[in-house]
């Protein structure tokens, strides 16, 4: 199960076995939380660093007359935020979207980790980073692009960031979202939304059945929506093999 | 659009089709005090989590961008719209 969380930091930046060893020792106690369930609120103080062992979570926030925005969703390998414990409240909330195995962190161990491994540390720094470039490309996607690519891109973005912790086979990968949800998250309505996927299944791209999501098509669909996965970062994935390139000696196990 | 004090809005739904690119095509003007101020459009069987219902397709002036539910019937639609029409 801690395996999402190492394949995801090994995208980012090779680890020694040690540092491995002492990533395990991270995620011993993991509870399991319902879909649909607060695992922070708005308003609350943070201690912990929240880990996403399997699952999907979301960050959100409610507005005064109820509508609800998802910022972020959380797969598998994913942190809530890394220095969330700095804050003194919670500006957001995060919560369950399908049944999750969660990781309580305590600040102390990231802090000792990050001391004793430079490697962990520098992927931990990926992944804060990487955080903020999928935030800036989603607000691309809000701002700039129409209905139908804007969820091609997303369905385009969780294949490639649940390939790099595992969760992928065939092009297929589990979608626990409802069409709510996917509303709440792309700005759309639910009637838009559900046009959309008919849309993309009337033109042979996704095939999407008992909360499983196929894409038929992977390249097309890439063209459709002109997905360019550089945001990402990934280097351990049928895209990465550029960024391999582009850093000699990087890719190799450290 | 609204007359002020206890002038009520005058709303008139003229029939129209609508090209939503999908089989949602029957819909209806929404037109208060003589103003174009929204469209809304009849959900069709094919895979709606509610068909039947009327969903604002566009909204005009300050109906612009909100996103509503789907509203269960015309009379619903209408109440609705004469709410957020009133004068702030």
């Amino acid at each position: 199960m801690q395996q999402a969380l190492t394949r995801k930091l090994e995208s980012f930046e090779p680890l020694s076995d040690q540092a491995r060893w002492a990533l395990n020792g991270l995620v011993l106690k993991v509870r399991q939380v319902d879909a649909r369930q607060d695992l922070i609120q708005e308003g609350d103080k943070p201690d912990n660093v929240l880990l996403i062992l399997d699952g999907f979570a979301c960050r959100y926030k409610v507005l005064p007359d109820g509508q609800r925005q998802i910022m972020a969703l959380l797969v598998p390998g994913d942190f809530c935020d890394l220095n969330v414990f700095i804050l003194d409240e919670m500006d957001h909330s995060i919560g369950t979207i399908s049944t999750c195995q969660v990781v309580d962190i305590p600040r102390r161990a990231i802090d000792e980790i990050t001391v004793h491994h430079p490697s962990i540390a520098r992927a931990f720094w990926w992944c804060s980073l990487v955080d903020g470039a999928v935030l800036r490309e989603w607000l691309v996607n809000m701002g700039g692009r129409s209905p139908v690519q804007r969820i091609a891109h997303l369905l385009c973005e969780l294949l490639m960031r649940l390939e790099a912790v595992g969760r992928v086979t065939d092009n297929s990968y589990a979608f626990p979202l409802t069409q709510t949800e996917i509303a709440d998250t792309m700005g759309l309505s639910d009637v838009h939304v559900n046009r959309t996927l008919r849309e993309l299944r009337a033109l042979g791209l996704i095939h999407l059945k008992y909360r499983v999501l196929t894409i038929l098509d992977v390249e097309r669909l890439k063209a459709f929506c002109l997905f360019t996965p550089n945001y990402l970062h990934l280097r351990n994935t049928r895209w990465g093999e550029r960024r391999a390139l582009s850093w000699p000696g990087r890719a190799q196990e450290g | 659009m609204s007359e002020p004090g206890n002038v009520e809005t005058l709303i008139v739904l003229q029939p129209i089709a609508v090209d939503t690119a999908s089989p949602d095509r029957e819909g209806r003007l929404v037109i208060a005090n003589g103003l174009l101020v929204a469209v809304l459009v009849h959900l069709s069987e094919l895979g709606h989590e509610h068909p039947g219902r009327w969903f604002m397709e566009a909204g005009f002036g300050r109906l612009h961008g909100l996103r509503v539910p789907a509203f269960p019937n015309l009379e619903a639609a209408t109440r609705w719209l004469r709410r957020h029409l009133k004068p702030a």
